[in-house]
């Protein structure tokens, strides 16, 4: 049992190395100074690690809710100590929550047009 | 049309799996737009550390961003997040 949460855990730091290649491969030609692969194995390795405490922060904060699905809000907490980065997080929530409408709206759009067309046909 | 290039960042899904595996309860899920926000939030701590060493470098007059600099910049990183 232990071998396959091995597994999945080597899965995802690969997956975390593979994105932190990426982003460091951007800010490289960005801002033309390039990263040792010694910096980004350790760049990868450092972010596993935040996820963890992140993780257990999140879990922390719902439960203190008396929620057991960690919110938006919790991450919102999380973001508390730099104050760019709590704006920076609280503003992409309200974009999300405004696509979110935005969606709502339009297939409410829909639905009213076939209601309508059922209605005329009726 | 020209294709818009997506941004680069962590993926909805990886992110839900990595935080998933590191609760303590089982019971604890993630919400989706929780996870989009962490997504963001990865994303951000990366890019810090990616910038506050590549200035490090930068300071040192050294070409490439090596492990002295990342090492130089981790522990305020660590406690502005």
């Amino acid at each position: 049992m232990s071998v396959d949460r091995d597994e999945s855990q080597q899965r995802l730091k690969a997956a975390v190395h593979f994105t932190v290649g990426r982003l460091c491969q951007k800010s490289g030609e960005d801002h033309r100074r390039e990263f040792s692969r010694q910096v980004i194995a350790a760049m990868a390795e450092t972010a596993f690690r935040q996820s963890d405490i992140f993780a257990k922060d999140l879990e922390a904060f719902s439960r203190h809710a008396k929620r057991s699905t960690v919110s938006t809000e919790d991450v919102k907490l999380l973001a508390r100590r730099s104050t760019a980065l709590s704006i920076y997080i609280q503003n992409k929530s309200e974009e999300l929550n405004q696509e979110q409408r935005d969606l709502k709206k339009k297939n409410t759009g829909k639905r009213k047009i076939r209601d309508t067309e059922e209605e005329s046909r009726e | 049309m020209a294709e818009r290039e997506p941004e680069v960042g962590f993926k909805k899904e990886t992110v839900s799996k990595l935080l998933s595996s590191f609760f303590k309860e089982e019971k604890t899920k993630l919400s989706g737009d929780a996870a989009l926000l962490m997504a963001e939030m990865l994303r951000v701590f990366v890019q810090e550390a990616a910038v506050r060493s590549q200035k490090q470098a930068e300071t040192e007059d050294c070409d490439q961003v090596d492990i002295e600099h990342f090492e130089k910049i981790l522990p305020q990183l660590l406690l502005d997040f």
